[in-house]
């Protein structure tokens, strides 16, 4: 009875957006109210539909249901819901987290004045962009709300690009972030534009790109694996571009010129969780290559070890959060990419061995999922903690700060919390997910290929390098001398940000129980012969804690979370470990490389100077020389031909009768010549 | 009796004549005479055509030809000569005269 009103849910946050751009100047805060009032009744919505279908008799079968749209041919394109127990998940965490991060920004916010009705209708489009891409019963309908999100992404990462609170040089780099943002994430929307225009291609017999039709392991089976694994391929560039992966990476860290609040929502709730879900959501297409998952698998464990390296040594605080945002994002994709590898390997082998391969494969698809939810709760936190420090201090410098956490506690020990989630403390929610994740990287590595095993390497590296630089980043947040900034501090914010703050702990320690509660039942990926199913497993309960604490790989993460906060100790606190003496007070090549983030900005402008700009030369001249040349000089001869020929209308008698003459003279001279020749004179 | 080619080599000559006039000379009334010229160029190769072939209708078009030419004569002084009246010249280069084409 609420599965049938799925569409209300991007719609509420929709009707927000056109209420506050209309009519939100007039209304207290400036909108601020209705769009919390939005993000709430949608989440209520989406509990409601939640609940009822996991507790309803269609469960796990996905329900759906559209309407036609347009016809192309015999191509109809349709618009609709598709609920499964993944779409629940995640119009839960993205319409709940939204809502405290709108109440937060009534704080945060409050001294934008008039500027503060764009922002909230913006936020409002925002999460209308992230719930319909949730709920979108097909690719084209989920490209639309992807492209919606760019643009929303776009407008509020460029939010203060004019009249920037810290001035103009502010401003400029602000709408310089915008831009990169929108022009990086465009390059993975072409790919994913063109991976759609081939699953189109390939899959015309069935005339629609719904997913109800294309996840049919019967219509799978019709297409041509080639050409399919090439779809495939291109879709995944969408979400390289969409949850920055490597290489097209580098637009998040810059992106951090927006509002915090926005940065909070970007990063948790909304947009770059859109490329993770498209992952999951597509699963049943991109298990069918084993190469193609294992490509998958390796973006992800690069880019969850480049990042956690660049966090290392930035001083600002937003982009150390960045950073740690992207790396975690490769640990989703690796879980994904992993997990399929196995799949895919097991689909092929088929037989009792085959199968046993699909099940381990599985799990990955939990761990992805699962650690994207948990994943959303502390990234939202630590965002939004770190805004609140901003909001005190006045600056994103961690060299100014120090010495907070007399000023704000609430700020500091929720920020503790979340810190201690994404480096892994034991029983905290990043742990579960965290190791997870490792495990079936490993299990790939054995069950699979070499590869495997060294992108576990990796990402066990990267969990070292997180618990360090999240801790680094509290350490000189919070602990220390007092900088000069902090000596200006506010004091702790007003309640609108601190009870967000404080809800959102709770989930951040205690979301990874979820998976003991069903969670991991409720998107578990399911692979039988007629159907691919998410939802509907066999829940493990704690067979999860026996697992992690029985396998000796998660002590070796623990110890090295452990050790990477006690050496950010030992150097941030107690100062007996120079971080000078590792990096030769930021000589070293290796510092130098971290600070110019691997050259990647560099790389982008020398691709973009060097290729694009040529490219955007030699399509300029082919434009003003060849296509207008052709058009100016046709016209130019109409134009110089008419000149030349009406120098012949002198207006003089005698010149037109000369030409008579001559014309006379010339036909009598034919006449008689044509006489002479056929009459034989 | 004097051949005929005689007569058509009179008139050829006079044609010409009166064509390299008519082109050449930018006096209007020059001009206006040398298309009398041609005109009677033509009667003389009628005339010498009727002669030969015995037949009267050559004579005729002539007779028609001389009134018609005489119209002519007659409206192209008038319009020359209130040209003349208008603008104080007879020259066609002149821009006086040809000013007044539009």
């Amino acid at each position: 009875m609420f599965i049938e009103y799925t569409w209300l849910v991007p719609l509420i946050p929709m009707l927000c957006f056109l209420i506050i751009g209309l009519v939100g100047r007039k209304t207290p805060e400036k909108g601020g109210y209705i769009a919390i009032a939005g993000a709430l009744l949608s989440f209520i919505i989406a509990a409601l539909i939640a609940y009822e279908y996991l507790t309803g008799d269609a469960y796990p079968n996905p329900v759906t249901e559209q309407i036609a749209w347009f016809q192309i041919g015999d191509i109809t394109l349709n618009l609709g819901y598709y609920v499964d127990g993944l779409t629940c998940m995640m119009m839960l965490f993205s319409s709940f987290i939204s809502t405290l991060i709108f109440v937060y920004s009534i704080g945060y916010m409050g001294d934008q004045g008039p500027r503060k009705t764009r922002y909230y209708a913006e936020v409002s489009l925002f999460l209308t962009g992230m719930l319909g891409l949730i709920v979108s019963s097909n690719f084209l309908e989920m490209f639309i709300f992807w492209e919606v999100m760019g643009l929303c992404s776009y407008l509020l990462i460029g939010f203060w690009s004019f009249r920037h609170p810290e001035g103009d040089a502010a401003s400029a780099n602000a709408a310089s972030a915008a831009k990169k943002a929108f022009l990086v994430t465009r390059l993975g929307d072409v790919c994913l534009m063109a991976g759609l225009f081939v699953l189109l291609g390939e899959f015309h017999s069935l005339h629609s790109l719904d997913y109800v039709t294309l996840f049919d392991p019967s219509s799978i089976a019709a297409a041509d694996p080639e050409m399919l694994s090439l779809g495939m391929l291109l879709v995944f560039g969408g979400v390289i571009g969409k949850s920055a992966q490597f290489p097209l990476h580098d637009w998040l860290p810059d992106a951090m010129a927006g509002p915090t609040t926005v940065s909070s929502l970007i990063h948790a709730a909304t947009m770059v969780k859109a490329g993770v879900y498209l992952t999951a959501r597509a699963y049943p297409l991109f298990i069918q290559n084993a190469d193609v998952m294992l490509f998958v698998g390796i973006i992800g464990g690069v880019t969850a070890f480049i990042a956690a390296t660049m966090a290392l040594n930035n001083m600002n605080i937003k982009k150390v959060l960045a950073y740690s945002t992207i790396s975690q994002l490769g640990y989703m994709i690796l879980a994904l990419g992993a997990g399929g590898y196995l799949v895919a390997l097991g689909m092929d082998m088929g037989g009792a061995e085959g199968s046993a391969l699909v099940a381990a494969g599985v799990a990955g698809y939990t761990a992805g999922c699962f650690h994207m939810m948990n994943h959303a709760f502390f990234k939202a936190l630590l965002f939004m903690c770190s805004g609140s420090v901003i909001h005190a201090v006045g600056t994103e410098d961690m060299r100014e700060m120090g010495g907070l956490h007399k000023h704000m506690k609430i700020t500091s020990i929720t920020m503790l919390l979340g810190s201690l989630s994404i480096a892994g403390f034991p029983l905290f929610s990043g742990f579960w997910s965290k190791d997870l994740v490792l495990e079936i990287a490993m299990e790939a590595g054995s069950d699979g290929t070499v590869w495997f095993t060294v992108l576990w390497i990796l990402a066990v590296i990267t969990a070292f390098m997180t618990a360090f630089y999240m801790f680094r980043m509290w350490f000189m947040t919070f602990m220390g001398e007092e900088g000069h900034a902090s000596q200006h501090c506010h004091g702790e914010s007003p309640k609108t940000m601190t009870v967000p703050l404080m809800i959102l702990s709770v989930f951040a320690v205690l979301s990874g129980f979820f998976i003991m509660f069903g969670l991991d039942a409720m998107v578990s990926f399911n692979v039988t012969d007629t159907a691919f199913i998410v939802g509907g497993g066999h829940s493990e309960g704690f067979y999860y804690f026996e697992e992690l604490f029985t396998n000796p790989y998660t002590y070796l993460t623990i110890v090295l979370a452990l050790l990477g906060i006690g050496i950010a100790y030992l150097m941030y606190v107690k100062k007996t470990v120079d971080p000078g003496r590792f990096n030769r007070n930021g000589e070293s090549w290796l510092y130098k490389a971290l600070s110019k983030r691997w050259w990647f900005p560099d790389m982008y402008n020398q691709i973009s100077w060097k290729f694009g700009y040529g490219i955007a030369k030699g399509v300029n001249y082919v434009d003003r020389q060849v296509i207008d040349g052709t058009v100016n000089g046709l016209s130019g001869a109409v134009v110089g031909g008419g000149d030349a020929v009406s120098k012949m209308q002198t207006g003089h008698v005698q010149d037109y009768s000369s030409v008579i003459l001559l014309g006379v003279a010339i036909l009598s001279v034919a006449m008689v010549a044509i006489a002479m020749f056929f009459g034989g004179m | 009796m004097i051949p005929i080619e005689y007569f058509l080599i009179l008139g050829a000559i006079l044609f010409a004549i009166g064509a390299y006039g008519v082109l050449t000379k930018s006096n209007a009334i020059v001009v206006l005479m040398c298309i009398e010229l041609m005109l009677n160029a033509a009667n003389i190769n009628f005339v010498a055509f009727g002669a030969f072939n015995d037949d009267i209708i050559g004579q005729a078009f002539v007779v028609m030809t001389i009134s018609v030419a005489a119209a002519e004569v007659a409206v192209g002084i008038a319009i020359l000569l209130n040209a003349y009246k208008m603008r104080k010249t007879t020259d066609l280069d002149d821009a006086e005269l040809t000013s007044m084409r539009w």
